[in-house]
């Protein structure tokens, strides 16, 4: 397993598709979030200008914390999710599955360890994402320290964060079964207007995809508390995706 | 006790749909021998390379390594095996030092010789130009030789090549051939398919005649007019069958 982890993360350092999301996600979330901000403060009646007004909320700090909370709720899905794409996709568009048999590390070991990489690497973009966001609000100047508590904000929008990139790791069997990036690139689309929907009904807490989402932004904008029970469904969710895509692996042919 | 055979397949069948792809292929590879199939496009080669190495199961019958079931063999039967199916092993974000050292990891060489052992490949297979480039700009053939290296960077005892000479050039076919000869004389149980008679026959120490999915013949490797006797042996078979 090990050995299939340094492989993985090899992989993962040299991918341009990471290098690329990992760069859009850190900088993307905060300067939209900022912008959304000056926008809705900046008042006016444009079709943006109103757009801006209706999802900002409160001020200050707490505007921008509040924003950055319904970004991570979509930025940390899709971005990550393509890399889940990529990462279990390409062993089948590149050709490469074939080349990951007869090996004395096994297939399920290789999927394995595609997990914990990206798991582990979506923490880190997290993050940094949320690093690069305080860093931006301070340089931006967006309001007075004081009037927000911020470290329990930004302890909500880790887990939020890192909840959201982990249901992300579910493409990974799409891409397995479906043998290549189109079909989990379609899987992303597809849960993300289910979400959408879920969220409409009210029944979002209940949904993993949706969860992670609603509890960023929970408290504001009359959006109830997400509870332990179903935040706890993200991971148990994840996991049942994963031992799938493991069995997966085991037993695939080559076709 | 005896040794197992390296390589064998016992009445090993295919099917895909109604296409009987493998129809009950017996077949051995022994230590130090090069056995060689040939056939044509769809002759069955790929599909009994995959059963042999597991990447597709046998509608019936039975694929060993080392005498052990494929389908049951574990890292210890693996660590043996070299191969090279369809696409090398050669991701294209990574340097050709890079997919060996991947290669290396993957085939299970102890951390502290996997340098040792890239380096050497790097030299056998005439890839120190190139190592340090990713593997996305090489040509056609440096792929080829880079997945004959990750294949070969384990010292496998038993190897298995479909199509080895794939996009090689005059001079590359010529170093595969080497290859096959110094393996053999290492002990290596070899199974190696083409459709060019003449990159084989030179080399191999047996020669088997697929076509439909069944075996229909032999050659002999020092026989003259190999291609000939190759063609009668398939348009007899297709003439039994009433398909000529």
């Amino acid at each position: 397993m090990i050995r299939a982890v340094t492989v993985e993360v090899l992989k993962v350092r040299r991918s341009m598709m990471v290098r690329i999301t990992t760069a859009l996600v850190v900088l993307l979330v905060p300067l939209l979030s900022l912008g959304f901000v000056k926008v809705a403060e900046a008042g006016g009646a444009g079709a943006v200008a109103l757009k801006a007004q209706a999802m900002v909320q409160g001020e200050g700090w707490d505007a921008y914390l509040g924003l950055l909370g319904q970004m991570v709720s979509i930025t940390m899905f899709i971005g990550p999710g393509m890399v889940v794409a990529w990462a279990f996709g390409r062993e089948h568009a590149d050709r490469t599955f074939p080349s990951l048999f007869a090996l004395p590390v096994s297939r399920g070991s290789i999927a394995a360890a595609k997990f914990l990489v990206l798991a582990c690497w979506g923490l880190v973009v997290t993050v940094l994402m949320l690093l690069a966001s305080v860093l931006v609000g301070l340089v931006a100047n967006v309001g007075p320290l004081g009037e927000v508590d911020l470290v329990p904000r930004l302890g909500r929008l880790a887990l939020a964060g890192s909840l959201t990139s982990m249901i992300s790791l579910t493409v990974g069997l799409v891409a397995s079964v479906g043998r290549g990036y189109l079909p989990p690139i379609g899987a992303l689309i597809l849960l993300t207007m289910i979400t959408q929907v879920a969220v409409m009904f009210g029944t979002g807490g209940w949904f993993p995809y949706a969860a992670p989402g609603l509890y960023a932004v929970a408290g504001t904008d009359g959006v109830a508390e997400v509870n332990a029970i179903q935040l706890l469904l993200v991971p148990v969710t994840t996991l049942a995706a994963a031992w799938l895509t493991v069995r997966w692996w085991d037993r695939a042919e080559v076709v | 006790m005896t040794e197992p055979v390296p390589l064998e397949a016992r009445s090993l069948v295919r099917v895909y749909d109604d296409e009987r792809a493998v129809d009950g292929i017996d077949l051995q590879v022994r230590p130090g021998e090069i056995h060689a199939i040939v056939g044509l496009n769809g002759a069955g080669k790929t599909t009994l390379m995959r059963m042999q190495l597991g990447m597709v199961r046998p509608t019936s019958g039975t694929a060993l390594i080392a005498g052990v079931d494929v389908q049951a063999a574990g890292p210890e039967v693996w660590r043996q095996v070299g191969c090279l199916i369809e696409t090398p092993f050669a991701y294209p974000e990574l340097t050709v030092r890079e997919n060996l050292r991947a290669a290396a990891l993957l085939h299970g060489i102890d951390r502290d010789r996997i340098d040792t052992e890239v380096g050497r490949v790097i030299d056998e297979f005439g890839l120190g130009h190139w190592q340090r480039r990713r593997a996305r700009v090489l040509s056609l053939g440096n792929r080829q030789r880079l997945g004959l290296a990750s294949s070969l960077i384990h010292r496998p005892t038993i190897l298995v090549l479909d199509e080895p000479a794939n996009a090689l050039d005059p001079a590359g076919v010529v170093f595969i051939r080497d290859l096959l000869r110094s393996s053999a004389a290492a002990g290596t149980a070899v199974l190696v398919s083409s459709h060019h008679l003449d990159q084989l026959a030179r080399v191999a120490h047996r020669i088997t005649v697929l076509h439909r999915g069944q075996i229909v013949g032999a050659l002999d490797p020092d026989g003259i007019d190999l291609e000939r006797r190759f063609f009668e042996q398939v348009y007899q078979d297709d003439l039994e069958r009433g398909v000529a």
